[in-house]
């Protein structure tokens, strides 16, 4: 079978296009770069890929608060993005990319896609960079986790990672439905209930803080071992799910 | 305010001190020299200047764009002897550089950076600067250092045909926060002006997906009126992207940000001493996204090959951007076409305003419409101002109106260049320690907690480290990821695109003015020293470490600041020389100075700051400074010697030592040859450098970075005869680190090692206490939690 082809959508500001791009190939994808430009003008098609990226980065700075702006030009392209979802194609934003999808209604799911969520300044009020532990949501039906250990560990990069949600109810049915694939250990922004990354209900489109392209070898990793047993780490099971969910 | 205008009619019938009242009333800070030269030039065309020409010539001949003042003639004279120096520059670092002739050197001292040969197969050039916007950060923090770290990554994306950034580096000295000196009007407390810098720098990297990854802070109180920030930048260059040329015909075309009236005059600002009528409008905006798109376009053109040269805006703006790439070709401007941020500003001030994120490309007119594409795509704007031509001549006009209209051979040759006097006095005689009898212990806590020793954290968690997931040696490091490490290790795969090719690169910094105070000439090989010492602990290559120089003084009229910059400049050399480590690059910022409460001159200590790139041939096998597992041997390497001038331990203690042991480098040479070769066969588990705090400090950090403990026997180390227990706990001597070494390996490691002062300390230990003995008495013991607890404080 010919390799499932994903698309990394990058704008103004977009910074982890390409070590997003190279995780996606070294799993087994053909990867492309794509600008939200070459979408509005019709060149691309969203639907014409298997999987949908979005990196991480300050889009347009992050001006007005993270992802909004981006959030804003996808409206224009609303249906395409749908269909995509709709189809449980896979979707992954990682931090800049899970306040787009925050900010555009997909995540978390909510009916109508109004936003039921937010991003919100870190409690230290400022950009936050760290490797921290993450509990891993064995009940969840993210097709992005499958495979992982309890416990994983990865690094964050934000100044916007504090997950809140409005309307208690959201967060209850969320909860319940386990679409709080990842979870903080040690809550490091103030996320509500420790909430690291969220999933939708087919389970194909997950946004998270930390940054899985960070940790695809264990030499990527804070504490090095004298010799590595595994090359391979956490974050490349994220990519790799993805190739093996689309064959 | 003498009435400039009327001066600037008659500039060429102008008394000296009229020249120097023009000068003051137009903010140009020439010498009266210059302002002769000027002068001269003009009564030999016979035609007064209009201001956009005297401008051009203020910003072309500034300190900051030409470096009048290190790469002028200077007489040294010492102990009643005297040295004459042509060329300062030329005749220490570059001379170095020279007879060094390492082939893989690709571009040196020529363009916005130095670049050396990356990886295997010869296809990339590693290009890396460093700068210094000290002026600018002492007047307005958080923008002076947003525009620092953007310029210097636009000296990266100006380099060759542009080369792609990979690591941000980033070195700060400020008065200490404790410090009760009374500061005299706008002067910002070094609170404000640290939490500033670490803002602006944060803010502006961080959006530019760049790794702010690699640096160092340093407290004290010479610095208070004056900070000094290093801002670096690391990027890879195809070698075939290397060589650029304007062609007669090419387009100039600037894209990115537009021109406004921020920046005027900030190359000419920073030879004026600070003061209170410092207009913080001399330091620009940054505007970091419209950088990234710059960044993003250049990439692209780039490599469909749609322009024959670039360079970056950077001091002076247009006026040396254009005059630069079009110094041998001729440039006809047409400043009309600039797009504009604010429509009043003078033609004058477009052609020298320094506003941010702008750079010049040349452009083969064939060529437009295929960039423009490009631009477009990327919404990133750009103007074509003009032509390069062939008739050696720069004619610069806003609609009908001459700005400019000189030879290119003046501009570039016609600056005077007066020597200057350089004397040194050796600091009085060198006075034992006194005898004293604080308790190890308490000096070991009291040097962890030291605002020149305690944890960065608070700082580097700021910056976003490993953006495009290279750094696979982190400036935090351990078992909990916040021990401090010697160097990082950047494996550029976002830019190679190869996840399969393991080749890296590791930097590094070397920096210590306490024994600058004491002996600048030491001061170089101890920065040299422990920049390379610093990569060694990674187990980069240090037979291939290239270095950058970047010099930060006062006021380069005082013999004495001159004198240090003369053995400073000799150490370069000598250090370079010895360990095969070639200059690639350099920067040198002076009049750092401003007057204190008092009205007195403060000025800031002799600064050098040595910056070092080494290749790394395969990642994996890198080393971090933690311990690993209980039972592994520890090893010393060098000899510990005498004297404790210069270190934090005679800073906290103040017994009045000012002995310092010299660098001996031919044997740290021979030493670093063996411990490299010890890393790449796996018998090494852990290195860290002893530095600033000593033996003890350097054992603590390996300690609590790894979550275990060691019992030491101190009196094994290689040391010099009638070394006190205080110098070999907290003593700062040069060339020496700590290893752990694999247990199965302990053998093989003896015979590598063998005939060199490389000994055994004692063994890593589960429980978690940091036991050091002295034959039978206890030095000092206690939890590494303890330990770790105090060194791990909020800086910020």
């Amino acid at each position: 079978m010919s390799k499932p082809k994903a698309i990394i959508l990058r704008v103004t500001g977009t910074n982890c296009d390409i070590e997003t791009m190279n995780s996606f190939k070294y799993a087994g994808a053909e990867a492309e770069l794509v600008h939200i430009n070459e979408l509005l003008s019709a060149k691309k098609k969203v639907l014409d890929y298997d999987i949908m990226a979005f990196p991480g980065g300050f889009s347009y700075g992050d001006d007005i608060s993270a992802g909004k702006i981006f959030a804003v030009k996808m409206a224009k392209l609303a249906e395409d993005f749908e269909a995509f979802i709709k189809d449980a194609r896979p979707v992954l934003g990682i931090c800049n990319g899970f306040q787009i999808l925050v900010k555009t209604g997909f995540l978390p799911q909510n009916r109508g896609n109004k936003l039921a969520a937010t991003l919100y300044t870190n409690d230290c009020g400022h950009f936050m960079a760290k490797w921290i532990k993450l509990k891993v949501n064995k009940k969840s039906p993210c097709i992005f986790t499958r495979g992982l250990p309890d416990e994983i560990e990865l690094p964050i990069a934000n100044g916007e990672g504090k997950f809140i949600v409005e309307d208690k109810k959201v967060l209850d049915g969320l909860l319940r439905l386990n679409l709080h694939a990842l979870s903080y250990c040690d809550n490091p922004n103030g996320s509500m209930r420790d909430i690291a990354g969220v999933t939708n209900k087919s389970g194909a489109c997950l946004g998270l803080m930390p940054h899985p392209e960070r940790n695809l070898f264990a030499y990527q990793q804070p504490d090095r071992p004298a010799g590595f047993k595994e090359a391979l780490a956490a974050g490349y099971r994220f990519f790799r799910n993805a190739v093996e969910y689309v064959k | 305010m003498a009435n400039f205008e009327t001066l600037l009619k008659k500039f060429t019938k102008l008394s000296p001190k009229e020249l120097v009242q023009l000068d003051k009333a137009c903010g140009w800070s020439l010498n009266a020299a210059e302002l002769t030269a000027a002068q001269a030039c003009f009564r030999r065309i016979r035609r007064e200047p209009v201001r956009g020409e005297l401008e051009t010539i203020a910003q072309t001949w500034s300190e900051h764009c030409k470096h009048k003042t290190f790469s002028g003639p200077v007489r040294f004279r010492s102990k009643g002897k005297t040295k004459r120096y042509k060329n300062l520059f030329k005749e220490t670092i570059v001379k170095a550089t020279k007879a060094l002739n390492k082939p893989w050197c690709l571009s040196v001292f020529k363009d916005n950076a130095g670049i050396v040969e990356f990886g295997k197969n010869k296809k990339w050039g590693l290009a890396f600067k460093v700068e210094t916007h000290n002026h600018p950060c002492a007047v307005e923090p958080y923008g002076g250092a947003e525009t620092g770290v953007g310029g210097v990554i636009r000296d990266i994306l100006g380099v060759g045909l542009g080369a792609k950034p990979v690591l941000n580096t980033d070195n700060f000295c400020f008065g200490r926060l404790a410090s009760k000196m009374k500061l005299p009007p706008r002067a910002l407390p070094p609170e404000r002006v640290f939490r500033g810098v670490v803002e602006g720098v944060r803010d502006y990297g961080n959006r530019m997906g760049i790794p702010t990854a690699s640096g160092g802070i340093y407290f004290d109180d010479g610095y208070l009126l004056n900070p000094l920030v290093y801002v670096g930048c690391a990027g890879l260059i195809p070698v075939n992207k290397i060589d650029k040329k304007v062609r007669p015909g090419d387009l100039i075309v600037s894209i990115g940000g537009r021109t406004g009236r921020d920046g005027i005059h900030g190359a000419t600002f920073s030879s004026a001493n600070i003061n209170s009528e410092t207009s913080p409008g001399a330091v620009q905006i940054g505007h970091a996204i419209n950088e990234k798109k710059t960044l993003d376009v250049l990439m692209k053109a780039r490599d469909l090959n749609l322009y024959d040269a670039v360079t970056d805006c950077g001091a002076g703006g247009f006026s040396s951007a254009v005059g630069e790439l079009g110094a041998e070709t001729g440039a006809r401007v047409r400043l009309e076409n600039a797009r504009l941020k604010d429509s009043a500003l003078e033609p004058w001030e477009i052609w020298v305003s320094e506003s941010q994120e702008r750079m010049i490309l040349a452009v083969p007119p064939g060529r437009l419409p295929a960039l423009e594409d490009i631009l477009n795509a990327e919404n990133c704007e750009y103007c074509v101002l003009g032509e390069f031509t062939c008739d050696a001549r720069l004619l610069v006009t806003f609609n009908n109106e001459t700005v400019a209209d000189l030879g290119m051979a003046f501009l570039h040759e016609g600056a005077p260049n007066h020597e200057k006097e350089a004397v040194f006095t050796p600091s009085a005689a060198r006075r034992p320690a006194k005898k004293n009898n604080r308790p190890h212990l308490r000096t070991l806590k009291e040097l962890l907690a030291h605002p020149n020793i305690c944890s960065r954290h608070s700082v580097i968690t700021q910056y976003d480290y490993e953006v495009q997931g290279g750094t696979v040696i982190k400036p935090l490091q351990g078992r909990s990821g916040d021990g401090p490490g010697d160097a990082v290790v950047i494996w550029p795969h976002s830019v190679t695109g190869d996840l399969n090719d393991f080749a890296g690169f590791a930097a590094a910094h070397g920096f210590n003015p306490p024994v600058g105070r004491i002996d600048p000439y030491q001061m170089a090989l101890y920065s040299v020293d422990e920049a390379v010492r610093n990569l060694l602990c990674v187990g980069a290559e240090v037979s291939k470490a290239a270095i950058l120089d970047n010099f930060c003084a006062a006021s380069p009229k005082n013999p004495e600041v001159m004198g240090g910059l003369a053995l400073a400049a000799e150490g370069c050399h000598d250090a370079a020389m010895a360990y095969g480590a070639p200059f690639i690059s350099g920067k040198d910022s002076f009049y750092n100075q401003s007057k204190d409460a008092a009205g007195r001159q403060y000025p800031i200590p002799l600064s050098l700051l040595i910056s070092a790139l080494a290749p790394v041939e395969d990642i994996r096998k890198a080393v971090t400074i933690n311990f690993k597992e209980a039972g592994n041997p520890v090893y010393l390497a060098g000899i510990s010697r005498k004297g404790l001038g210069g270190s934090v331990y005679e800073e906290i203690a103040g017994t009045g030592d000012n002995l310092i042991s010299a660098v001996l480098m031919k044997e740290a040479v021979r030493l670093y040859a063996a411990v490299l070769k010890a890393m790449k066969r796996g018998f090494v588990a852990a290195a860290h450098d002893v530095s600033q705090g000593g033996l003890a400090v350097t054992l603590s950090e390996m300690a609590f970075s790894g979550e275990l403990g060691a019992k030491l026997y101190a009196g094994g180390a290689a040391a010099e005869k009638e070394l006190s227990e205080t110098e070999l706990l907290f003593g700062e001597s040069p060339s020496r680190l700590v290893m752990e070494v694999v247990k199965e390996k302990e053998q093989e490691f003896l015979k590598l090692v063998k005939g060199l002062p490389i000994r055994k300390l004692g063994f890593v230990r589960l429980e978690p206490v940091l036991d050091i003995q002295l034959g039978d008495k206890r030095l000092l013991r206690e939890d590494i939690n303890i330990l770790k607890g105090l060194w791990k404080r909020e800086l910020l």
